[in-house]
């Protein structure tokens, strides 16, 4: 990956200063609330490359992601961010994409001959584009379902990590007395913090959010980016976006995806949310980010 | 966030991870178990399904075999304990039968789909459910629905009495087929045509009908392929123990057909006429064998034409 | 839009575009004519049945002199037990067959499978029938009856003296071969009907892959497999060669699975050419009309299913 001299940024740097400056604004200061120093890695992601059927969707991707942060991967479609995020809870095993480099969740390999890809899901969890509760499961049988699947009957338990699952979603209020009724009942950003309930649930340490609100109107999308600042005391979250002042709004890192010259995926900068966006290192990235807010 | 029960503190949520963590790795091996036992029953499954399919194709061709001849298909069927018969009468019969049928049932199921598809409404709804009654009416009503309106007024049996019956059977299949594939074809092509300006007709005619060819091909010939094999419509009509001593050809006589053949010899008691069914099956068997095949390869083919 | 529309309207009044339009409409009258008269005439055959014997023919069971049974009683038995024996092999061994080529078999494998599982459905029923009747019919009447009869508590379905191998139990047996193609089909149908998030929601829960067939693709595809159950019984019910062939058209109640019985439509196939004009005749068109009641409720409840399920599923 070249590392460009800041003089070879070119000169309309000062031109978006202003637009800059807004995306900048919005950025939160790293690290407020937190004890400063060297953070843990929760996720560890090193020479990733992700092949379907011979032509590779992405390459080359080395990436830390710090625990209990909010990482954006922000870039156009196509530029394989969703493709990478996949790759980290091994949702590939089941479409036939081949993976190369490593992907290390803590100590675990995840892709280690002796790991199982069902145990690293149940600590990764997933929150999907499209609100996608179960269509046929009652709104308490969905948050409970990842329990089931990982084989706790205990009813006690059920309930008592539904509702805190359902809390930390801010949605206990709202389905406390109709827990029974369909998952189709509610509305679509009510839908997607029932997905987030239900992934909450398995209580993971990673949450992986692939546009988790792109299907969903502004004020719905509101109430999810201010959920996932409420969640990031607790979790690393991964936020795959299209969307720049999502990404300014509740992330702490940002690494931007641009398609290299022979249109494969590749992550071209990483860093604190506010400097990518104020001051990227990489030509690439200024035209892409001013290209992108306007 | 609200850290009002203890539920919500963070050594609860470490202790329900701790659990969760726990029972997803006890129960793992338990779980992969009973994955790999529901699998080994769905293939016991699979298999149970697939082996009548292989007993059946395996033994016609075994004992159908034994009775192929060229006498068998030049012959004529001989009286009961006449050895040496052949079901020339048969093929035939059936020929005659299913063509007449084919001639009604295709461009009446043609013309009732394109209504169908032009002028969706409470006409269409109407037609539908008629569609609907005919399909969901077992064969051996058609046989006594000929019997009453072609044997009776004509005062005998006909092979022209068994191609209205499997003409009635094709119609539904005709219909729905037809719609079917005329309703795939995407309706921008559709639109495209009637921007241009072209009659409501004209577009129906020409975009829609070439673009569902391959499925008017396919769901014709399953149909006809469904006529061909089916006996209660035709059993009651066309003339059964007629053992003619030449082939028929006129449909308004009676005529003979391969599956009442069947059915007929089948039924026999003398080992000859049961050898002679087993050899009249696989005739029948590879006839409609080969008609559903070439429909899927006909399909196959001009999708990817199409494509 | 409004534009084209009225050029439209104008270029309909020609000539050719009207005769095309006549020919469809006179292509539904006919059709819808012809239905009107097939259950007319099945009506009217059987009339003089209903005249004599009213409602009691669709209940009564006794012979008259002539050995023809008056009421449809015994049919109407013998046809619910086979669909009932062929429905208790075909659903499991469908819906296994199905989730197998579906969604646990390698692609590779399914593919040329699942076309061998529609042929099955291309088989006539007529050779399906004679295999039941030369090969099984032997085979059950020498192996399995004895067999079924040495079962401890399942044997007592089975007992009675056995008669031959042509019986309800077989008839059943066959049917299930049958209807088995129709049942794979329409669940694999309902599976793939389930949506492709469902299934990766759960696996990234954590689900096993069975886990994620057993938790998010049968309850979605769950009335779609109701549907596909009622369609089968559908065919079941109405199946008569096949049947008549194997399963001994003897005018009575069975004593036991392993005895010889008569359905609806294999009755109608052995007497129907017998019959002799008149009543008795009335009597056999009759069952017709009976079959014809029972596939109507079966099959006007599997096509609600079906509606249900696609005004529920909702079009994008």
């Amino acid at each position: 990956m070249p590392s460009p001299t800041p003089d070879t940024i070119p000169t309309t740097v000062g031109e978006s200063a202003g637009l800059l400056g807004r995306l900048a604004g919005e950025a939160r200061p790293a690290g407020d609330d937190r004890a400063a120093g060297p953070s843990e890695i929760a996720v560890r992601l090193s020479e990733v490359s992700v092949t379907f059927g011979g032509h590779p969707a992405v390459r080359h991707v080395t990436l830390d992601l710090p625990a209990r942060q909010v990482t954006a991967l922000v870039g156009p479609s196509g530029c394989g961010k969703t493709t990478l995020l996949r790759a980290v809870n091994r949702m590939h095993d089941e479409t036939g994409a081949t993976l190369s480099g490593t992907i290390h969740l803590g100590e675990l390999d995840v892709y280690g001959p002796e790991t199982r890809p069902e145990l690293v899901r149940s600590r990764i969890g997933m929150v999907f584009q499209r609100p996608n509760p179960f269509p046929t499961m009652s709104i308490f049988d969905n948050v409970v379902s990842g329990l089931r699947f990982n084989g706790i009957r205990n009813r006690a338990l059920l309930a008592e990590a539904a509702e805190a699952a359902l809390v930390q979603a801010a949605l206990w209020d709202i389905v406390k007395d109709r827990l029974q009724h369909s998952a189709l009942e509610l509305s679509g950003g009510q839908q997607q913090r029932l997905c987030i309930a239900r992934a909450l649930a398995v209580e993971p340490e990673v949450l992986l959010m692939d546009e988790p609100c792109s299907a969903l109107d502004p004020i719905a999308t509101g109430k999810i980016e201010a959920l996932i600042s409420e969640l990031r005391s607790e979790i690393t979250i991964v936020l795959v976006t299209h969307n720049m002042f999502q990404a300014a709004r509740v992330s702490d890192l940002t690494g931007v995806f641009l398609l290299d010259e022979d249109r494969v995926g590749e992550l071209v900068e990483v860093g604190p949310t506010a400097e990518v966006f104020s001051s990227p290192r990489d030509p690439r990235t200024l035209e892409y980010v001013t290209g992108h807010i306007g | 966030m609200t850290l009002a029960a203890p539920l919500f503190t963070d050594e609860a949520a470490e202790a329900r991870r701790r659990l969760v963590r726990g029972s997803a790795l006890r129960t793992l091996g338990r779980r992969r178990l009973r994955g790999r036992i529901a699998t080994a029953l769905c293939a016991l499954a699979l298999v149970l399904a697939l082996a009548p399919l292989a007993a059946l194709l395996g033994y016609t061709a075994y004992r159908g075999l034994g009775s192929l001849s060229v006498a068998f298909f030049v012959h004529t069927a001989t009286p009961p304990g006449i050895p040496g018969g052949g079901i020339a009468d048969a093929i035939v019969g059936t020929l005659v039968i299913v063509a007449l049928a084919v001639l009604a049932a295709v461009p009446l199921g043609l013309a009732v789909a394109l209504l169908l598809v032009d002028r969706p409404g409470r006409v269409a709804g109407v037609i539908r459910f008629a569609a609907d009654v005919l399909t969901g009416i077992p064969s051996i009503a058609l046989g006594i629905f000929a019997y009453a309106v072609v044997v009776r007024p004509m005062g005998g049996f006909s092979g022209l009495a068994g191609s209205v019956a499997l003409a009635v059977l094709m119609v539904p299949i005709v219909i729905r087929a037809d719609e079917e594939a005329m309703a795939a074809v995407p309706t921008d092509l559709r639109e495209a045509g009637l921007a241009l300006g072209a009659p409501r007709s004209r577009v129906l005619r020409s975009v829609v009908l070439r673009g569902a060819v391959p499925g008017l091909v396919t769901g014709n010939l399953l149909a006809l392929a469904r006529a061909v094999g089916e006996t209660a419509p035709v059993l009651f009509v066309i003339g059964v123990g007629a053992f003619g001593s030449r082939v028929g050809w006129n449909p308004l006589h009676p005529l003979a057909a391969m599956p009442v053949d069947i059915y007929e010899n089948g039924t026999a008691a003398f080992p000859a006429q049961q050898a002679g069914a087993w050899g009249t099956a696989l005739v029948l068997l590879l006839f409609v064998l080969l008609l559903s095949v070439t429909a899927r390869i006909v399909a196959a083919r001009l999708n990817r034409k199409a494509r | 839009m409004a534009g084209v529309r009225e050029a439209l309207d104008r270029r309909r009044g020609r000539p050719g575009g009207r005769l095309a339009g006549a020919v469809r409409w006179v292509g539904a009258g006919l059709f819808v004519a012809v239905v009107l008269a097939l259950v007319w005439s099945l009506l009217a055959g059987a009339e003089p049945a209903f005249a004599r014997d009213g409602l009691r023919f669709l209940w009564g069971g006794s012979l008259d002199r002539t050995g023809t049974a008056y009421g449809a009683g015994p049919f109407v038995v013998g046809t619910l037990l086979t669909t009932a024996v062929a429905l208790l092999l075909a659903v499991p061994v469908g819906i296994g067959t199905a989730a197998m080529l579906s969604e646990l078999a390698p692609r590779w494998l399914a593919g040329p499978l699942s076309i061998l599982v529609d042929l099955i459905a291309a088989v006539p029923s007529i050779v399906v029938g004679l295999f039941g009747l030369l090969v099984l019919s032997p085979l059950f009447g020498r192996d399995v009856g004895p067999f079924l009869k040495e079962l401890p508590l399942l044997g007592r379905l089975f007992g009675g003296t056995l008669e031959g191998g042509s019986s309800v139990l077989l008839a059943g047996v066959i049917l299930a071969v049958m209807i088995l193609p129709t049942m794979v089909a329409l669940t694999r149908t309902a599976f793939a009907g389930v949506a492709r998030a469902d299934r990766e929601a759960a696996l990234a829960l954590g689900a096993t892959r069975w886990q994620v067939v057993r938790g998010a693709v049968i309850p979605g595809a769950r009335s779609g497999i109701r549907a596909a159950f009622t369609l089968s019984v559908g065919r079941a019910v109405g199946e008569a060669i096949a049947v008549a062939l194997v399963i001994g058209n003897r005018p009575a109640v069975p004593h036991s699975l392993l005895a010889p019985g008569a359905t609806l439509g294999s009755y109608v196939v052995t007497q129907f050419s017998e019959a002799a004009q008149g009543l008795p005749r009335a009597r056999i068109v009759g069952l017709v009309v009976v079959l014809l009641v029972l596939t109507a409720l079966v099959n006007g409840a599997g096509a609600l299913l079906l509606r249900k399920r696609t005004t529920a599923g909702g079009t994008p």
